[in-house]
């Protein structure tokens, strides 16, 4: 954990160094007796860099301080193995769902999305994974599209015409 | 005067009226509860069935929906940690922590109850103090707004979570993600990398819903599988219902977070999310009750932005009726809603038509009482949500927010908007960077930019005209008190740091 606290307000850095440079374009930029575009943001990213080298420089300090040797139990190992499949896991099939979702448009797309996600958490109950996808993406395509009327993303081609039978 | 009560109560009480009433209290809390349909939009989208209505039930209506959509904005942000609207952050902070040691019942009483107490004392001070308020509102210029929104941030950032650094960080990640977009006055595109998307900013719910709801289901999926999400236990009304002494121990908050909200309410621009948030942040700073639950489920928290929320309605209405500008988004739309109906809100219309401004106020208050009803009622049935299997529940949280991120614009490119800010979100959560504060600079950080660059125009150039008046000389000092204040009274905040 601490060498991620550590990569992590070092990529602050990186981030917010990169921004202030861009930032840098913009200084000046104004009418006369303004202060213009550039200051506020300058003001936001300087401050943000700044205290992202404090938080670094003090992740550094306490990392050395309390040394590398971490004794870990063979459990604990497993356990943060098995939470860092499962976190990437949810991350990576909730990006593919947005991917596709303009693709295949809401139904085809949730109906996938639902058991997939659910098997990504661990679910293995058949009837969950059967029955909670139409149930679920029926309750919302009513509620959301039906009777409030927010748009959906309708997808392309065949799955267009498919969306345009229910919303 | 008691004439004109007595008619009023007659007219709002007639059968067409409390139908409007309650249809409208019911559409505002299902707007408020989901995220990505804001009070706002909900006020809006009932505008057009205003037409054929008779004022007063038009106004009825709307004022349901209004005070509906600031009550049903905790709703899903205690059960679910999904906030509906902006001001519901700081009640996802509490409330949520709260449902997740299995006492979502007993929040969400608190949560309604000091919602109707905030929501009810405003509408007392609308009705007795609208001169003083309105009069007091005036006198904010550029100085004081940015002086309002210096204070609002640093309370936050100064009380959030464990680390003052990481709070200024989050504070100033989110004032600089503000900045994205066109420039308010000199039209020059910002951090937007010759991308439309970003042409017109970061929308904070997009921000909103990633940096919280999204990240917390990445939090949770860390735990160990489990089939249902918590505990659903109710144990009748008597059971739940918060006791007295609760209200008796917590006075103090229950007295400054309703004029805090009622105050921030009336300034135009600021409503209902600084109310919130200053009033979370106030009882914060003060608590003297259990100060190390803050962030972890803590009572008083919960209680002070739920009653400054609700609070900021009258103060809203208060001006919107007195001087015709609308202190809110929403109380904007009920300009529109006026208009329909042929009338000018402002000064003149409490000599032209009693009857509204009056009914308005009768409506207020019986809408507040009619919602302790309804929400109160229907608390069981919320709360048989997470009977749902937790991989479920997740996915429908999941798919909850692609809606709402996606319905803002019709805009793919939100949804990816929204990802990116989920995966912020959990790195921020993961690594003890507190996200509220970076809500928080978001939503106020083009008020503050456009605040501070009015008032150094007008000071030509002079930072003094920063503290020209006695307001901002207040609000700036409270500012840094509140940053000051907790390096001596907490000093262990600053532990590892």
């Amino acid at each position: 954990m601490k060498k991620g606290e550590i990569v992590f307000f070092a990529i602050c850095v990186a981030f917010f160094g990169f921004m202030f440079y861009e930032g840098l374009d913009l200084a000046g930029q104004g009418r006369a007796g303004e202060i213009g575009s550039g200051l506020w943001p300058l003001l936001a990213i300087g401050a943000s860099a700044l205290f992202s080298v404090a938080l670094l420089i003090s992740s550094v300090k306490k990392y050395r301080g309390e040394g590398t040797a971490e004794d870990r139990t063979p459990e604990a190992i497993a356990e943060q193995k098995r939470q860092r499949i499962t976190v990437t896991l949810s991350v990576v099939t909730f990006l593919i769902y947005m991917v596709v979702i303009p693709w295949l448009g809401f139904i085809f797309s949730t109906l996938v999305y639902i058991p997939v996600f659910a098997l990504a958490l661990g679910e293995r109950r058949k009837s969950v994974l059967l029955i909670s996808p139409f149930l679920l993406t029926g309750i919302i395509v009513a509620v959301f599209a039906k009777f409030i009327t927010i748009p959906f993303p309708k997808g392309v081609g065949i799955f267009a015409e498919f969306s345009r039978l229910f919303y | 005067m008691v004439d004109i009560y007595l008619q009023a109560f007659a007219t709002v009480l007639m059968p067409q009226n409390l139908i409007a009433m309650t249809l409208g209290a019911l559409w505002g809390l299902l707007a408020g509860a989901l995220p990505g349909i804001s009070t706002s939009m909900g006020v809006v989208l009932l505008l057009s069935f205003t037409y054929t209505l008779s004022p007063m039930t038009a106004f009825v209506l709307l004022i349901g929906a209004y005070l509906g959509g600031i009550t049903g904005g905790s709703i899903t942000s205690i059960l679910f940690g999904i906030p509906g609207e902006p001001s519901s952050v700081p009640t996802v902070i509490e409330g949520h922590a709260l449902a997740k040691q299995g006492r979502a019942a007993y929040a969400m009483w608190v949560y309604l109850l000091c919602s109707i107490f905030g929501g009810l004392f405003s509408v007392f001070v609308m009705i007795l103090a609208t001169p003083l308020i309105a009069n007091f509102a005036l006198r904010f210029g550029p100085p004081e707004y940015f002086a309002l929104t210096v204070l609002g941030l640093s309370v936050v950032s100064g009380l959030s979570g464990g680390s003052m650094l990481k709070g200024f960080l989050s504070c100033f990640f989110g004032l600089f993600l503000a900045t994205v977009g066109t420039d308010g006055i000199t039209g020059e595109e910002r951090f937007t990398f010759d991308t439309v998307t970003l042409l017109g900013g970061i929308n904070f719910v997009v921000a909103m819903v990633g940096l919280l709801a999204v990240s917390e289901i990445f939090i949770e999926a860390e735990e160990p599988f489990k089939e249902y999400k918590g505990g659903v236990e109710y144990r009748g009304l008597l059971g739940e219902l918060p006791p007295f002494s609760l209200f008796k121990k917590y006075w103090l908050t229950m007295i400054r977070s309703p004029i805090i909200g009622t105050i921030v309410g009336a300034l135009p621009g600021a409503g209902a999310t600084i109310a919130a948030f200053l009033a979370y942040g106030e009882a914060a700073r003060t608590a003297k009750h259990e100060p190390e639950k803050f962030g972890k489920g803590a009572v008083e928290g919960l209680m002070a932005a739920e009653c400054a929320n609700n609070a900021s309605t009258g103060g809203s209405m208060t001006i919107l009726l007195s001087l015709g500008i609308p202190g809110s988004n929403t109380t904007a739309m009920l300009v529109a809603a006026f208009m329909i109906h042929g009338m000018q809100p402002g000064p003149l219309l409490l000599s032209t038509r009693p009857d509204i401004i009056y009914g308005i106020f009768v409506a207020m208050l019986l809408t507040n009482l009619l919602l302790l009803v309804l929400t109160g009622t229907a608390i069981r049935l919320f709360l048989e949500l997470n009977r749902l299997p937790y991989s479920v529940f997740s996915a429908a949280i999941m798919i909850l927010c692609v809606i709402g991120a996606f319905g803002l614009n019709n805009s793919v490119d939100d949804l990816f908007l929204m990802f990116g800010f989920s995966v912020i979100g959990y790195f921020m959560r993961k690594f003890g960077v507190p996200v509220a504060p970076c809500i928080l600079a978001l939503v106020l950080g083009d008020l503050a930019e456009l605040s501070l660059r009015r008032s150094l125009l007008l000071s030509g150039g002079s930072p003094l005209g920063l503290v020209s008046s006695p307001i901002s000389v207040i609000l700036l000092a409270g500012a840094l008190f509140s940053i000051v204040y907790p390096l001596f009274k907490k000093p262990k905040m600053l532990d590892g740091v």
